[in-house]
Formats: structure tokens, C-alpha cells, sequence
């Protein structure tokens, strides 16, 4: 299982680039949330990938919110591993930690993005 | 061997043929890509190699110096804070992609440790320490202090949850 799971990474690297993740946002903050999380979770790779493309995407101009759950998510959710965590863990456990990792992806990137905010009006 | 490893060997080797299926299809369309992607999977099996010796050392010990009373007393109903802290702990300082470490978690899990302490081991995994540097120079400081703090309360909440919910 844990060959297969490496034999699919090996594909998703290849096949799904910078760019196509890049051109699934569209400036409106909720929808680029989920769409950041989404991305986030169907990416595979070294976490320094998610901030080289969350770095690009905040030079861009998608919102921090968007950036940090896509960061999160790519380090928390992993589609590609479900197969392995399921034969592993089994279903229930499976589901409700990628439940729970799924929706504290958005919460924890509105948390810190409202956060800097405060911060940043704070200190300025 | 029994019947639920059995059925866990044979969906392994299942999704093993699929993916190898799937390369084989994929070399007709683009066998340049497929080499590609061959050539990354190997990178990634010479990465986590180092990684997987010291997973599969450490369940070892763990078999060896750990029985269920031990993990129970450590990671069970009994171990209150010490419980979180080693959890939360652990996964921050845990290296290489989380699914290697799933057999050890569920080793544990199996000896008596809380669900909810796995889910907030796997959780606080999200804490980079490696990277942190490179965050830090790519988000600043504020970021990565901020987003790290979440990420442990979340792991901890998450892993409440879980208690809660009673996954067993």
C-alpha cells in the first residue's frame, strides 16, 4: 500500500503543476478559501512547494486567507493517502479526522489572517 | 495471520496493481511525463528510506518497552495532560510525510492509546520545524508565529473532538 501510495505522489507531482492550482482562484475570499483548501488537499509534494505557490498566489493578489488554507491543508489533508489512513485506521477514524482537518483548515486560516489584521492595525 | 490482515494485505496489493495500471496506460499517452513521474516516486522512496528505518526502530522499541499498561498509563484515559503534551509534542517534532507514521499510530491506538491523542499527533505534524525558516522568510514572522499557535489549539481541539465523539 505504502509503494502504491508513493507510485500515485510520483504521478500527482508530475501531472498537476503550479499553474493549474493557479488558475483556480478568482479574488472573491470565501470562494478562494475553499478553493485554497481543495487545492490544498489534492496536492502532493515537499511543504516548501506550498509556500513557493502560496508565496506567488499572495504576490498575485489572492486574499492570506486563501494562501494560509491552502498551505494548511496541503500538510493536513491528503486524498492521495485516504486508501492507506482507510486500511489502516478504518473507515470511521479515517473520516472524522480528514472531517475535522477539512474544517479546521478554514477556520484556522480565517483565524490567522483576522488575527494579522488585528495585529497589523494594531501595531500600525 | 489474521483475517482483518489478510484483507488489509490484499486491498494493499489491490491498489498496487491499479497504480501500476495506471502508469502502464498513462506511458502509452506520455511516456516522457510517466519516466517523470517514475523518477519522482523513486526520489520520494530514497527520502522517506531514512525516515521509515527510524519509524520501523521505533516500533520495535515500543513492542519491546511498552505494553498496554504502559501506553494506557501514558497515552490512555489516564493520562491527562502529560497525554496531550506528548502528542502534541511528538507530531511537532515527527519527520517525513505523516503516512509512514501510521503504522506505529496505529500500533498504539490498537495497545490502548486515546484516538483523540492520534488525531492531534497527526494534526500538530502540520508544524514544520525544518521549515520554518523558510516560511518565516516567505510569510514573516508574525505568520509563522501566529499559524503555528493555531495549529497546536486546533490539533488539541480536534483531538477533544475526537474524544468526544468516540471513534472505537
Amino acid at each position: 500500500m505504502l509503494l502504491a501510495v508513493i507510485g500515485l505522489v510520483g504521478l500527482f507531482e508530475t501531472y498537476i503543476t503550479p499553474e493549474m492550482i493557479h488558475t483556480l482562484f478568482n479574488g472573491k475570499v470565501i470562494h478562494d478559501t475553499l478553493i485554497g483548501t481543495a487545492a490544498g488537499s489534492i496536492s502532493v509534494g515537499q511543504p516548501f512547494l506550498s509556500y513557493i505557490i502560496g508565496g506567488e498566489l499572495l504576490k498575485d493578489g489572492i486574499s492570506s486567507y486563501a494562501v494560509t488554507a491552502f498551505i494548511l491543508s496541503f500538510v493536513t489533508l491528503g486524498v492521495i493517502q485516504l486508501p492507506l489512513e482507510f486500511s489502516i485506521f478504518g473507515a470511521r477514524f479515517t473520516l472524522i479526522r480528514n472531517l475535522l482537518s477539512l474544517v479546521f483548515a478554514v477556520i484556522i486560516s480565517w483565524a490567522t489572517a483576522y488575527t494579522l489584521e488585528l495585529l497589523n492595525g494594531y501595531f500600525s | 495471520m489474521s483475517k482483518k490482515k489478510q484483507m488489509k494485505n490484499r486491498s494493499g496489493y489491490m491498489m498496487l496493481a491499479v497504480v501500476a495500471i495506471l502508469y502502464a496506460v498513462l506511458y502509452f499517452f506520455n511516456a516522457d511525463k510517466i519516466l517523470l513521474a517514475l523518477k519522482a516516486s523513486f526520489h520520494i522512496l530514497k527520502m522517506i528510506a531514512p525516515i521509515l528505518l527510524i519509524v520501523f526502530f521505533l516500533m520495535a522499541l515500543l513492542n519491546t518497552f511498552l505494553d498496554e499498561k504502559n501506553i494506557a498509563k501514558h497515552l490512555g484515559k489516564e493520562s491527562g495532560l502529560k497525554g496531550w503534551f506528548i502528542a502534541l509534542l511528538g507530531g511537532i517534532l515527527s519527520h517525513g510525510p505523516g503516512y509512514i507514521w501510521y503504522p506505529m499510530l496505529q500500533d498504539l491506538r490498537a495497545k490502548g492509546a486515546l484516538d483523540g491523542l492520534v488525531v492531534a499527533f497527526i494534526y500538530a505534524r502540520s508544524i514544520k520545524l525544518p521549515w520554518l525558516p523558510l516560511m518565516i522568510s516567505y510569510f514573516g514572522l508574525a505568520f509563522t508565529l501566529v499559524l503555528s499557535l493555531y495549529i497546536i489549539l486546533g490539533a488539541f481541539i480536534q483531538g477533544v473532538l475526537t474524544n468526544r465523539l468516540e471513534t472505537r
